[in-house]
């Protein structure tokens, strides 16, 4: 395996624009993930884990490696930084993170998502409130406030692909059996175009909510994330189709 | 009076003006409620996605200053009902599109009427019957 360094950047965007390769841009990616990580720092005291800015700022910085024109003349950390800080900003922007969301919320939030895993396992279907404040040993109240918050701050999904790239390295799970019929979506053919804009994973879940009926717990388990990802998953794909009827809409 | 049908003390109402920003507080609502009423986390976001989506489609149609939303207890479950004024008769939510068919999936029933001006989607979602002691060992 050959070992690049930074200064190969130029040279390596030359042969990727050449021959398209995806590990070259894999290769570039890696080359610059320092710089993800650097500005992905600045974002760390707003209450979110490193790891997710990072994974944030690298959605970025894919963008920037897709974009870049060498022809330019600038430096590739130049022209990428606004780009990933700018993905930065989104993510804490999207869907009202205004609201800071306090750690022991935060936290809460997280043990919650084991539990309701834990608990979905045990009772074949999805627990109710009372049952997750019972087993997590906090009151009702708590876990709403943890359920709402969680809402409110993970509605970017932290491995959704970047845009509809097929390479997208925080694809993290193929489905198997891919070959699910979507005749009932295109079935609506004002949809069957943004239905194409989806990532497989997202066409999936919509399928299987909307057209065969199952529960967010079973689609959970089948596509193996949690019922709250689910949830946010479908909730972001409704808003995207809806947008997308209106007009434009990228997801 | 635009609107006076009986409202029981079971029965929660939120009021906002007609637009998209205010989606996210009848959301929050239905599911507060919802989770209060213990249904699953499940049936909790599915009527969270519901309103969402009725109200959605009232707001393409709503000429009033509000949109309203009553929230219910019954027997079997919960009933939401958005309603909102608007200027023609005709259906909000037609039955062939792609709304009616994320409706059917979410709600176990919905009603779409427009009469006198005023539309309204109803949704109605049942508890599941949860059996306590029912541990297998």
């Amino acid at each position: 395996m050959t070992q690049y360094s930074r200064e190969d950047t130029k040279p390596l965007f030359a042969e990727l624009r050449r021959r398209g390769d995806p590990q070259i841009r894999e290769e570039l990616a890696k080359l610059h993930l320092p710089l993800v990580e650097y500005l992905a720092k600045r974002f760390k005291d707003r209450g979110e884990p490193l790891d997710d800015l990072i994974q944030v700022g690298s959605v970025g910085l894919l963008k920037a490696i897709d974009r870049f024109d060498l022809d330019r003349g600038v430096e590739f950390s130049t022209y990428a930084t606004p780009t990933i800080v700018g993905e930065l900003k989104r993510y804490f922007r999207d869907k009202g993170w205004a609201v800071r969301v306090p750690r022991r919320l935060q936290e809460l939030s997280l043990r919650l998502n084991k539990i309701v895993a834990q608990l979905t396992q045990d009772l074949g279907r999805s627990p109710t409130v009372s049952e997750i404040a019972k087993s997590a040993g906090v009151s009702e109240e708590e876990v709403l406030e943890a359920l709402e918050s969680g809402q409110a701050y993970s509605t970017t999904s932290l491995d959704a692909p970047s845009g509809d790239d097929e390479d997208a390295p925080n694809r993290v799970d193929r489905i198997g059996e891919d070959d699910f019929r979507l005749d009932n979506l295109e079935y609506f053919a004002s949809l069957a175009p943004l239905i194409e804009k989806l990532p497989e994973r997202e066409r999936k879940i919509l399928y299987l909510r909307f057209f065969r009926g199952m529960t967010q717990s079973k689609i959970a388990e089948q596509v193996g994330i949690s019922q709250m990802h689910v949830s946010r998953l479908l909730t972001r794909i409704l808003e995207f189709l809806r947008q997308g009827m209106e007009g434009d809409a990228e997801y | 009076m635009e609107d006076d049908r009986d409202v029981t003390p079971e029965t929660v109402t939120v009021r906002v003006p007609p637009t998209a920003s205010y989606l996210a507080v009848l959301r929050t609502a239905v599911g507060g409620f919802a989770a209060r009423d213990h249904f699953t986390l499940d049936q909790v976001d599915d009527l969270r996605m519901a309103v969402d989506e009725a109200a959605v489609q009232l707001l393409r149609h709503a000429s009033g200053e509000r949109l309203d939303m009553d929230v219910t207890a019954t027997e079997a479950g919960i009933e939401v009902r958005l309603h909102t004024a608007v200027d023609s008769d005709e259906p909000v939510i037609d039955e062939s599109s792609f709304s009616w068919t994320i409706l059917r999936a979410l709600a176990d029933d919905i009603q779409v009427e427009t009469i006198a001006n005023r539309a309204t989607v109803v949704l109605s979602k049942h508890r599941i019957v949860i059996v306590h002691d029912a541990d297998p060992a």
